[in-house]
């Protein structure tokens, strides 16, 4: 049976993924040129995106769900992150999982109505949750150690920060733990893909008719997804928050919603490959760019382009791209019969 | 506390709310294109405006000449990425025009940066009291100009050819084409209208508020807020809706404790409609049309 299970073609494709990732997670930082401070902490931002473009990735690939307010959540996420710890002072492995459960319920409360609507509604809805999360953030800030509900320290008390995790403390152990962190969520994310939800989820993309037919609650799997998702996104939060000890509402204004949506459909939203490449060019794109010397807003306008580019031709996106590549390098066309020659 | 100066100024924003989600509508219902970059082209225009304001134009040129950058700003989109769109879903029609929100979005950014600038008409200086509430001349343009634009709509939607087209492709795109509608003419008249139509609200929003890229851009938020509340149908009710949503939020900012959350206001109002009007959800098996 395990003989079978291994053959499988997605079965490899995800051990592939999983061994490279974590070679990657590992590894990257005894490279010569990538350990060096900053592109090293770029990377490690760009790896906590990867896990929110993943949100992004599963929710339009796999269920046809547009949700523009991930950014909102990774807020969230961070913002439910910091508030424990400074009121508890808890582990921050214990903190992380918390901080992805309120953002699970955040995301499954803000679908729910939409869901009853058609997907348009659910694309608006969301939207509207990503300029309404971007005011909220900008007007509550973050919690930084102070005394009440929203925990601001102002006037003459110091703003305290949360520590990195025991594992992480240096900026390559840091890389290492949030590597391993991302390749593990993204491994359970792919393997609930390959199970039964995520059949179900292919079903209801397939033909909604078609699955109700079958006895598939539609409306409770979406939801389902949409927990899933932004528990995947609050964990991303909780990184985030962890890496620095203190966020910053300027970092998640609307618009970076509309980026990483954007970044996450030209990356390729039916591989989890994809969400990588789309963490990628949301981070690491701009910082590229400004390191050269560009203005880091004509990054917008490629990747806006580059969506519209991508919704019209090229449904796979560049992940499909490089697996079709693959497919073609593995196997090459078959020989045409030597012609006979007298 | 007197609140009457607070609902003159929701008034006012709604009303080019609803005055921007006629335009939306329009394109939506002509080329079942959600338009996400509606408020990136009014800013646009607003910009261009400044712009041409800052190196001496006369005013109303400039303004023409706004509106028409908005209208040619859409229309190209149209000319470019209509056929491609034509022939996908509608999420996925209003997913590209996000993208085209971005890339206006980066293109201001780029060119102005994002200091906040400010734009005054003409009109706006001339004003006068009415029961307490002081209203300037703009104020009553956009009044003026919502209700001219609905009614207007209505009108050339019932008596006119192209109207008439365009009434024809909201009930079936492939059926008026059949009958030698001509589809594309339709559609880049739409995109042209509903462009201009962003880049007048779009001016009118950026003196009426302020001047700043993705302020401007993400106005299309309780802009969509007035389209859902008119049930995607609805000229009317869209025009009401708009007014509810500028007044719901011109009233919380008024109160100090929750004037931070005014921004929430269209997604809350939003939803409601959303939960009201959703009875049922409706599974319907498309017949594949090849």
């Amino acid at each position: 049976m395990s003989q079978v299970f291994l053959a499988r073609a997605d079965v490899r494709g995800a051990l592939v993924g999983l061994v490279l990732g974590l070679a990657l997670a590992l590894g990257l930082p005894a490279l010569p040129g990538v350990g060096a401070g900053l592109s090293l902490r770029t990377l490690t931002v760009c790896a906590i995106y990867a896990l929110a473009a993943a949100g992004v990735g599963v929710l339009y690939g796999r269920l046809g769900l547009v949700s523009i307010m991930q950014i909102g959540l990774v807020a969230v996420g961070g913002w439910v992150t910091l508030r424990i710890y400074h009121a508890t002072h808890l582990p921050f492995e214990v903190v992380m999982v918390l901080a992805a459960l309120v953002t699970a319920v955040v995301g499954v409360l803000v679908g729910l109505p939409a869901l009853r609507l058609s997907g348009l509604s659910l694309a608006i809805v969301t939207l509207m949750v990503a300029g309404a999360l971007e005011v909220l953030v900008t007007y509550a800030g973050f919690p930084n150690g102070g005394d009440g509900f929203l925990g601001r320290a102002s006037g003459g008390t110091l703003a305290a920060i949360m520590p990195r995790p025991a594992l992480g403390q240096s900026d390559d152990d840091f890389f290492r733990y949030v590597g391993v962190a991302v390749v593990v969520v993204l491994a359970l994310l792919r393997w609930l893909l390959m199970v039964r939800p995520g059949r179900t989820w292919a079903a209801i993309r397939q033909g909604e008719a078609g699955a109700v037919s079958l006895g598939v609650n539609t409306v409770a799997h979406r939801l389902f997804a949409l927990a899933v998702t932004s528990a995947v996104t609050g964990v991303a939060g909780a990184l985030l928050a962890a890496s620095s000890g203190i966020l910053d509402p300027a970092s998640f204004k609307a618009q970076q919603s509309v980026l990483l949506f954007a970044t996450v459909l030209i990356g390729g939203v039916f591989s989890l490959l994809g969400a990588v490449i789309g963490g990628l060019l949301f981070y690491g794109l701009p910082q590229l760019l400004s390191t050269v010397g560009v203005d880091g807003n004509l990054v917008f306008v490629v990747l806006g382009l580059g969506l519209v580019q991508a919704i019209t031709t090229t449904q796979a996106g560049i992940a499909g791209q490089l697996g079709g590549l693959w497919r073609r390098l593995r196997q090459p066309r078959p020989r045409r019969p030597r012609e006979v020659t007298a | 506390m007197n609140l009457l100066p607070f609902v003159v100024a929701g008034l006012v924003i709604g009303s080019v709310y609803a005055l921007s989600g006629v335009g939306v509508l329009v394109l939506y219902r002509t080329t079942g294109v959600l338009n996400f970059a509606h408020g990136a082209v009014g800013g646009m225009a607003a910009l261009l405006v400044w712009q041409m304001v800052e190196l001496r134009m006369q005013p109303p040129v400039a303004i023409a000449l706004g509106v028409a950058a908005g209208a040619a700003i859409a229309l190209l989109f149209g000319l470019v990425a209509g056929p491609f769109l034509a022939r996908v879903d509608q999420l996925r029609k209003a997913i590209a025009t996000l993208g085209l929100a971005l890339a206006l979005l980066g293109l201001m950014l780029f060119v102005w940066n994002d200091k906040a600038r400010t734009i005054r008409l003409e009109s706006s200086r001339i004003s006068f009291d009415v029961a307490g509430a002081r209203v300037n001349v703009t104020q009553l343009v956009c009044l003026g100009l919502a209700l001219l634009v609905v009614v207007g709509t209505l009108l050339a939607l019932r008596y006119t050819s192209t109207g008439t087209s365009m009434r024809a492709l909201a009930s079936d795109r492939e059926l008026a084409a059949v009958v030698g509608t001509n589809v594309r003419l339709v559609e880049n008249t739409a995109w042209a209208i509903s462009g201009a139509v962003a880049g007048v609200s779009g001016i009118l929003l950026a003196d009426q508020t302020r001047l700043e890229p993705a302020f401007l851009t993400f106005l299309i938020i309780p802009e969509l807020a007035a389209v859902v509340i008119g049930r995607f149908v609805s000229l009317w009710l869209t025009l009401v809706g708009g007014l509810a949503v500028g007044v719901g939020q011109s009233l919380v900012s008024a109160w100090p404790t929750v004037s931070a959350f005014s921004t929430a206001v269209p997604f809350v109002v939003a939803t409601i409609v959303i939960l009201v009007a959703a009875r049922r959800r409706v599974v319907t098996v498309r017949v594949v049309r090849t």
